[in-house]
């Protein structure tokens, strides 16, 4: 932060300087913003530091999720005035201030670390190689451990909102029991047409008509938490948080050796706050799989998530149960039978020419109606872009 | 664009938040700024959340402390530019068009004469940009329930304060409206209409400010009553006990709880009495059973012996 007169243009450069840094933390602004956010603080003028936060927030934040994020920035930002020493800042926690810089989030304290020259920027994918370790992935082990997702850091973030937007999850659209007026219909659309009449002098020129809208069908999501898919769990529930979330109806279920309800820690917003409310949920992070013992719970308990058979359900696993498959067998097809389409996603696929021979691979190969093994995925655009390409099959 | 006018203009937040608050509206200090911001910038203000925290209000009483019209435009899915904007009155015109037949057979400049002011039905939109000083404030309910193209009309409004009649040309506004968008977020508005407006997320009110609330709503309540709805209702909405609710209750419904309350003669809140009003704190089955009388005893029991 640079120190000077308000008048003397500093003010600006700071402002600049802030909304960049707030875009480096994914919240989405553009350059009339930061113009805006100028005029807007000259009003307001630097009186209190808390108006001024009011004021850059009504004009540089526009979704409900991004508030925390600016705030933690603002917080950070306009305390430590010395852009240089930021770094060593962050290292050594300074006495004045409320936030502990390493409560941050991680986005926002890549945002605030100086940036590298643009050659050592680290490509957008995390592209960690993922070796899997065999020894866990059949484990029978109630082994009990909370699931510990750390938050997103700043390019994740913006991995998962860049995919959320590119790739759509086309969900197939059925037609439904309500109707709106439209060209084409069984129904008349009657005050449409008296509508019509009145207008034209009493002449009938057009039959309106009500047709049946269009939904999405409802979508139940299954995600494998066990210990082979430990890696990938936090931003494949990134990725599906960010991408289900305008879906009016998604339930999302985690399992491993229990079945636990992700629903509530879906409907925050904010996609740290999911992963943390997910976190506490999840009580049998990366241990082993009982799908068969989960769905049970599923049947028991969440039946009625299911809607009317219509439900797309996606199962995301790499179907090395160790369960009875004779369970598994009931449990699915109990399963196929109240939804639409049972669809499995095995992301794990470890080598070529790969047949689902495992018990519980083969059980849940000859029940789903579709499946899509994946080899070995490094990356998180292709597991979305796998997730639709199973959807819409 | 002219914008002197001969309502009110507010220096400073301060006279804004009083202002507000005579006209019966209680703003915190964050919502006040974003709505200063409106006034000064100029700009639209899109204002989000949870049903009942006051974001139709707030255009009620912008009006009222700005003395101008509050023109409103309730949106639903399957609004149409002929609700929003503008609509030729066909009658009329038919009528028009027969008469002049009548009156010099062919010809005439009857095209001209059709399309004329006194044909056109001005709906919200247009109204707001016609209103002669001190002009409107404008409140663009609920804009999430409209569909998408519609929000894409909404953007030459939103952004130049000007809209386009084919058969009239560019309407600019007289005096910029004020300009107040309300949603409740059933689905994500899209950027370009976001990028346009300020933006304010409203919280549930801290415990003062809705005590402040109910006491100017429900005069008829006693001091104690007052305070007591507003601690049970806050603490409702707080942790752990919100979770256990789907929808924790809105400032609309404490004032409604508290004017029952009164209608009810009540002195003191105890469990009994929150178990028989549920009914108005809640609107889903599932909450009002998930409100049980030991639950309604805990809420009342101050939070220091708690502690």
């Amino acid at each position: 932060m640079m120190l000077g007169d308000a008048r003397t243009g500093k003010l600006a450069d700071n402002i600049t300087g802030f909304g960049r840094t707030l875009r480096r933390a994914g919240v989405r602004l553009d350059s009339t913003r930061i113009g805006l956010a100028q005029e807007a603080a000259q009003l307001v003028g630097l009186a209190s530091r808390a108006d001024l936060s009011a004021a850059m927030e009504a004009v540089l934040v526009s979704r409900e999720q991004d508030r925390m994020v600016f705030r933690e920035l603002f917080d950070a930002y306009f305390r430590n005035p010395d852009l240089a020493n930021k770094l060593l800042a962050q290292m050594l926690p300074s006495a004045e201030g409320k936030a502990e810089p390493s409560r941050r989030r991680p986005r926002v304290r890549e945002a605030l670390a100086p940036q590298k020259p643009l050659a050592a920027a680290r490509p957008t994918a995390p592209d960690q190689e993922l070796e899997f370790d065999a020894a866990m992935t059949a484990s029978s082990l109630d082994r009990l451990k909370h699931a510990d997702f750390n938050s997103l850091s700043a390019s994740e973030y913006a991995l998962v909102e860049r995919l959320a937007r590119e790739v759509p999850l086309a969900l197939p659209q059925v037609r439904a029991r309500r109707t709106r007026p439209g060209p084409q219909g069984a129904r008349m659309h009657w005050p449409g047409v008296m509508q019509g009449a009145a207008r034209h002098g009493g002449e009938l020129l057009r039959l309106p008509r009500l047709e049946r809208r269009e939904e999405a069908l409802p979508l139940l999501v299954l995600v494998d938490v066990s210990g082979s898919m430990e890696r990938y769990a936090r931003l494949l529930l990134s990725f599906l948080h960010a991408a289900t979330h305008n879906l009016r109806r998604r339930d999302v279920f985690a399992f491993g050796t229990h079945l636990t309800d992700l629903s509530p820690a879906f409907r925050l917003t904010d996609s740290d706050a999911m992963l943390a409310a997910a976190s506490a949920r999840i009580a049998d992070f990366a241990g082993g799989t009982r799908l068969g013992a989960s769905l049970a719970t599923l049947r028991q308990q969440h039946a009625r998530r299911l809607v009317g058979r219509r439900s797309l359900v996606l199962i995301i696993s790499d179907g090395l149960d160790t369960g009875e498959p004779q369970d598994l067998e009931r449990e699915l097809v109990w399963l196929r039978g109240r939804c639409r389409r049972l669809l499995w996603l095995n992301p794990l696929l470890r080598f070529d020419g790969y047949a689902p021979v495992a018990r519980g691979a083969a059980v849940l190969h000859r029940q789903a109606h579709g499946m899509l093994a994946v080899h070995n995925l490094a990356q998180l655009q292709d597991l979305a872009a796998s997730v639709a390409r199973v959807i819409t099959r | 664009m002219s914008t002197q006018s001969a309502s009110p203009s507010f220096a400073t937040i301060d006279a804004l938040t009083q202002a507000l608050e005579q006209a019966g509206y209680f703003a915190d200090r964050r919502l006040a700024m974003a709505a200063f911001l409106a006034l000064k910038l100029q700009r639209p203000l899109l204002l989000e959340g949870e049903p009942g925290v006051g974001k139709t209000e707030l255009a009620k009483a912008l009006a009222k402390v700005l003395q101008r019209e509050l023109l409103r435009l309730q949106c639903y899915d399957g609004l149409e530019q002929r609700e929003a904007l503008y609509e030729w009155n066909y009658a009329a015109q038919l009528l028009h068009m027969r008469a002049a037949e009548l009156k010099h057979g062919e010809g005439g400049d009857v095209e001209r004469e059709v399309y004329q002011d006194k044909y056109l039905i001005r709906r919200p939109l247009l109204q707001a940009l016609q209103t002669p000083a001190p002009g409107a404030v404008l409140l663009i309910d609920e804009v999430d329930r409209a569909d998408e193209p519609f929000e894409a009309f909404l953007l030459e409004y939103l952004g130049e304060y000007q809209v386009s009649i084919p058969e009239i040309g560019t309407i600019r506004a007289k005096v910029l409206p004020v300009t107040i968008l309300t949603s409740n977020r059933t689905r994500e508005l899209n950027d370009a209409v976001k990028r346009r407006c300020l933006y304010h997320w409203l919280d549930y009110p801290e415990r003062e400010r809705e005590l402040a609330i109910v006491r100017a709503q429900v005069p008829g309540a006693s001091e104690a009553l007052s305070a007591q709805v507003a601690h049970f209702v806050g603490r409702l909405r707080s942790q752990p006990f919100a979770n256990a609710f789907q929808r924790a209750p809105g400032i609309a419904e404490s004032v409604e709880w508290a004017k029952a309350l009164v209608a009810l003669d009540t002195l003191v809140v105890d469990p009994e009495v929150v178990a028989d009003t549920a009914g108005i704190l809640f609107k889903q089955r599932d909450d009002v059973a998930a409100l049980t009388h030991q639950l309604a005893s805990d809420l009342l029991k101050p939070e220091e012996e708690e502690a």
